[in-house]
């Protein structure tokens, strides 16, 4: 047989095969290490700090964990949240990414190695998407091999689309979650192939660490059973599916109920019903199938499939009818708003507020996912070709995460191990096809089959080397994987829906000559340079920001730390008494609490819409109707985030008028969206703001003194690039406490009631020796005289 | 005798005078002469909202006369209309205490001047001045309604129905078109899936629809439907500027060039490899290479051109 390139032919199939395994041991342990490496930026750009909003609180609560214990943990109230409610913490958390690193810490100190819980909280997210690396890995294999699980690997450890959630310091639940996904899914493939309760049970352990750690495990809980719906419709129902099936959701259903938060959800809410309606199906489906095989008679098989259809008329109407009846909940508006897409912004704008519930444009799949986005549907049909039973779970994820892609931002995180599994099905078939050694022969002659599909590995990772094809080709052939069908080509498998093998065995198959093959590879490494290059810019420069900490240029190109936040909690930390409650805009709820430590009214876990509104309606209304609602809620210190100095976009004026829709929600009678806009309908900061706006508590607090700083010259604000008006606004119930660096945080002192009972206003234009003004005639002491 | 008559006849007369320039039977006249919609002027205007009004009030201010162009007047006028004509069938006893009207640029500049309006459609709802239904607050002047949920008829009763004396009674028309359409769907599928079946079981049917739907999703056709954007830029731009905003346009183009992409990797795993000529095949392998590297070099300067601080770039 004629070789493109001379291949070795006196290395023994051992050899080949110990040298293939430990080429993909040290494939992905590289692999490993890039994916921790490339989320470091932001701890050697910043420093190693937890980032953002949420991570703040698990953070927090972290630190509970491993001061205190489990026990002290699992039953905290805390009293400084959401006050004066307070928050039941144990019971509303999922507590799996603060057990995890509580557990990985108290391993660290056992081994006498005194780790800072902060720097476990850290680098936790990295060190899990070595392990998502390895998951997908494990995954892409039963799709199709070696080789493509260790493309996949390599994608998912530095794809951007997951990056954006898992760098140094962002520790969320999605840190940890993506890994459990991965294997939790790669569980059930494992059960589904081999009909083994084990691997099912494996991933309803894992089904329940999910449950446990992030609130997305609803999507397992629906995507395994579509996909066994899928297969009992295409008529795939076997046994294998029965027990791998029922171990998972018995098993996994109840472990998840064992966390408080979750409860009772999975027998009473819809999202859940789906699991429970396919396990029943697949009950009686079983339960036919065994009656089928022990009775003959024609009239009775037919009253079989009446009775199961009859069984599954009704098991469906009761749904209805207790939906109906109220016992079992309709989907929260959370999950609801996926399909109704208008529902949020009118019902529930509080999750239409959020940036990552935003749909997604098109350049953030490009960003986020680059070249993968258009091997992707390549690699749908490749699964399609085959079309076994994991395939469909491919095809199904593929088309069910796209879709919740588009409508959420945040939910890319869900399409990108996908994205990742398909595209390096499809570059590793190519890889196959013309790295292959095999020269056709134009004539009749037959080929080798089994040579000329040899799957090749690590081609990606390492530069092919001619060693490393033949060896790869010996040990295909040696192991022959049923996978090895010849490359049915596009024609041939649309004439027959069948096996590719009969039709294209028989027609010379694989590429002519070194160039045509050199040209392909060459390609393909390109993009995939390219792809890295990508991926390192994305990561550096757009997802490692800590957003604590804001990062500015000099002219002179140097880094300037723009380090407000952190001024402004510390000050509070330092200058204000322990129990003073400070209240701000929920988006800032968990950075108080957890670097200034001080009670809040609201934060980021919004379970209290009404609560909300209220410090919405404070801010949107005038002085003196927030005055009896900040002092009804013993706040002391109101903080406002202003960004209008030096162009910090995501600052409260441009949140603005999510506070008033908020609040008008609830009171629509006192406040109204409109009443914002100019009678033009815009929205403007400056001369010709409308009255509400001038007049708001959020305005006078952002604009206080800002013309001041222009010492008599016009002040722009940076952000809304308009002019703000000359005189501006004064603060009678108020006092200027604090003002950072560069005046992204201000921070208001609430006055206290006037010890001599005047209203402030008029206490205040004592103060500053104004007459009073003297509206109706002097009293009656003048007119005796 | 005949003076005393004369007198009861000129009482008689003064007093079903009166009767008639009750301004508020003489809405209400004027809505049953409109179908429920009170067509104003600049005087009948002043009348519906005259500070003593016991009443309450909507008034769309439109522009519907063709020279205008007001496209948008023309799409909410109906709504309005099937809105008011809803209010007719409220309980007789609440009935005259809310009244729906709409005044047309054309007829009463001056209104517009007066209410410092620059567009239209607007639609304000006059709370009572007086009377039992005066607001608690006391706050009398009229609110906008805000087309945030768009020109349709059921956001809007919605809306108003916080305002009025009941709840309008509007049920959205049911759509027979709509249902009709469902309805034949369905029964031609159930006829023709004996036909089609093959075409239903068939792999690659399914194959195509999974592939575009992901090529379609993931070129943001989800964005472009909760946010209504426009196809195109209507100057001839298609391309919207800014990172996180796009055009209908843009889908088409966007999953078109990722599908030709796709395309072209499935011929080089797929077709190229059982082509039995090497001469043949070396060109389809130079030319599907040439068609990757050109389409994602257009693609990588697409994305250029959405996110400006994008460092890199291919052969364009």
């Amino acid at each position: 047989m004629s070789t493109a390139y001379p291949v070795p032919s006196d290395v023994s199939p051992v050899t080949v095969k110990n040298a293939a395994s430990l080429l993909r041991i040290v494939a992905l342990s590289l692999i490993s290490g890039a994916a921790i490496a490339s989320r470091l930026f932001a701890v050697v750009n910043f420093e190693s700090i937890i980032h953002e909003f949420d991570p703040w609180f698990n953070y927090r609560a972290t630190k509970v964990l491993a001061a205190k214990g489990f026990y002290e943990f699992w039953n905290w109230f805390d009293p400084t949240a959401w006050y004066p409610l307070g928050r039941v913490v144990g019971g509303t958390v999922y507590p799996g990414l603060m057990v995890t690193s509580g557990v990985i810490y108290n391993i660290l100190h056992w081994l006498n190695l005194p780790v800072d819980i902060r720097n476990v909280c850290v680098l936790l997210a990295p060190g899990f998407s070595a392990l998502t690396a390895w998951a997908t890995y494990m995954f892409t294999k039963e799709m199709k091999d070696e080789s493509a699980g260790l493309l996949a690997a390599a994608f998912i450890g530095i794809v951007p689309g997951y990056i954006s959630r898992s760098v140094a310091g962002s520790y969320d639940n999605e840190a940890i979650a993506i890994f459990l996904l991965m294997f939790t899914f790669y569980c059930w493939i494992k059960a589904l192939k081999q009909g083994s309760a084990l691997f099912g049970t494996i991933a309803a352990v894992f089904y329940f660490y999910m449950v446990a750690a992030w609130g997305g495990y609803v999507f397992i809980t629906n995507m395994i059973p579509l996909h066994a719906l899928v297969l009992i419709l295409m008529g795939r129902f076997s046994d294998r599916l029965y027990v791998a099936y029922s171990s998972w959701y018995a098993i996994g259903t109840l472990s998840s109920m064992q966390v408080p938060f979750v409860g009772f959800q999975p027998v009473s809410t819809s999202e859940h019903m789906g699991a429970l309606g396919v396990f029943g199906l697949l009950q009686i489906v079983a339960f036919a199938q065994l009656v089928r095989t022990h009775v003959s008679s024609q009239q009775f098989q037919k009253l079989l499939v009446a009775s199961v259809i009859a069984i599954g008329v009704l098991g469906a109407s009761a749904f209805v009818f207790l939906t109906i009846k109220g016992k079992i909940a309709p989907w929260t508006g959370r999950f609801y708003s996926l399909w109704d897409t208008g529902y949020a912004k009118k019902y529930i704008p509080i999750i239409a507020s959020v940036s990552e519930h935003q749909p997604t444009a098109w350049p953030s799949f490009f960003m986020d996912l680059q070249f993968l986005i258009f091997l992707f549907p390549a690699g749908v049909i490749l699964c399609f070709r085959q079309l076994r039973d994991e395939h469909l779970f491919v095809i199904i994820y593929a088309v069910m995460a796209s879709y919740f892609a588009g409508v959420m931002v945040r939910l890319m995180l869900t399409l990108t191990p996908v994205v990742c599994v398909a595209s390096a099905v499809a570059l590793s078939t190519l890889l196959d096809t013309y790295i292959d050694p095999t020269e056709p022969i134009p004539a009749e002659e037959d080929v080798d089959d089994s040579a000329s599909v040899v799957t090749n590995g690590s081609s990606a990772a390492n530069a092919p080397s001619t060693q490393t094809q033949s060896k790869k080709a010996k040990k295909a052939a040696a192991a022959a994987p049923p996978s090895k069908g010849p490359l049915g080509d596009l024609v041939a498998a649309t004439v027959s829906s069948t096996s590719t093998k009969a039709g294209a065995s028989s027609k010379p198959k694989g590429i002519f000559g070194i160039d045509a093959r050199l040209v392909v590879i060459l390609n393909t490494l390109a993009m995939l340079f390219f792809f890295v290059f990508h991926c390192t810019w994305v990561t550096s420069s757009a997802y490692s920001s800590p957003s604590v900490v804001l990062a500015s240029q000099n002219p002179d190109g140097s880094q300037h730390i723009i380090d407000d936040f952190r001024e402004a909690y510390y000050w509070l930390r330092q200058n204000t008494p322990e129990d003073a409650v400070v209240m701000s805009w929920w988006d800032y709820g968990y950075q108080i609490a957890g670097m200034a430590d001080r009670p809040t009214l609201v934060d980021n876990n919004t379970w209290n819409n009404t609560h909300i509104a209220t410090v919405g309606k404070a801010m949107s209304s005038s002085e003196e109707v927030a005055y009896p609602i900040l002092r009804k809620h013993d706040v002391e210190y109101v903080l406002v985030i202003f960004g209008g100095l030096i162009g910090y976009s995501g600052d409260d004026i441009n949140k603005f008028l999510w506070m008033v829709r908020i609040a008008q929600g609830v009171w629509p009678e006192e406040i109204q969206e409109p009443n914002y806009f100019t009678p033009q309908g815009e929205y403007r900061i400056d001369e010709r703001a409308s009255q509400a706006m001038k007049e708001s508590l959020m305005y006078k607090m952002s604009y206080y003194r800002f013309a001041e700083l222009f010492g008599g010259n016009p002040g722009t604000d940076r952000v809304r690039q308009q002019q703000v008006p000359k005189v501006g606004p004064t603060l009678d119930y108020l006092d200027e406490a604090f003002t950072s660096e560069n005046w992204i945080v201000r921070i208001y002192q609430v006055k206290k009631e006037d010890p001599l009972g005047r209203d402030l206003k008029s206490a205040n234009a004592f103060e500053q020796g104004k007459k009073r003004k003297r509206t109706k005639p002097a009293p009656r002491r003048r007119a005796i005289i | 005798m005949k003076s005393f008559l004369f007198a009861g006849l000129a009482a008689l007369a003064t007093f079903s005078c009166v009767l008639a320039v009750s301004p508020e039977q003489r809405l209400v006249e004027l809505a049953n002469a409109g179908n429920g919609v009170i067509t104003l002027n600049e005087d009948t205007f002043d009348l519906l909202t005259s500070p003593k009004r016991t009443w309450s009030a909507s008034i769309q201010l439109t522009a519907l006369d063709g020279r205008r162009r007001c496209g948008p007047c023309k799409e909410f006028n109906p709504s309005f209309e099937a809105v008011a004509k809803a209010w007719k069938s409220a309980p007789s006893d609440k009935r005259n205490e809310q009244f729906f009207a709409t005044i047309d640029f054309d007829t009463a500049p001056s209104v517009f001047q007066k209410l410092n309006l620059m567009s239209a459609p607007v639609v304000f709802h006059y709370p009572p001045a007086d009377g039992s239904r005066k607001p608690a607050s006391g706050n009398i002047s009229p609110v906008k309604y805000d087309f945030s949920e768009g020109f349709e008829a059921g956001p809007l009763a919605e809306y108003l129905s916080k305002y009025t004396p009941v709840p309008i009674p509007y049920r959205d028309p049911i759509d027979w078109a709509h249902w009709l359409t469902i309805a034949v769907g369905v029964l031609g599928a159930a006829i023709f899936l004996r036909f089609i079946s093959p075409i239903v079981q068939n792999r690659w049917s399914w194959a195509v629809g999974t592939v575009l739907v992901t090529l379609v999703m993931t070129s943001g056709f989800m964005f472009t439907r909760i946010r209504n954007v426009p196809f195109n830029g209507g100057d001839g731009s298609w391309i919207a500027a800014g990172y996180q905003n796009q055009y209908g346009q843009e889908v088409q183009v966007v999953s078109f060039m990722y599908g030709l992409l796709a395309f072209s990797f499935l011929m080089l795993i797929l077709v190229v490899p059982s082509q039995p000529s090497p001469s043949r095949q070396r060109m389809q392998v130079y030319l599907w290479t040439a068609v990757i590297m050109i389409i994602y070099s257009v693609l990588v300067s697409l994305f250029r051109v959405k996110n400006r601080g994008y460092p890199f770039r291919l052969f364009l």
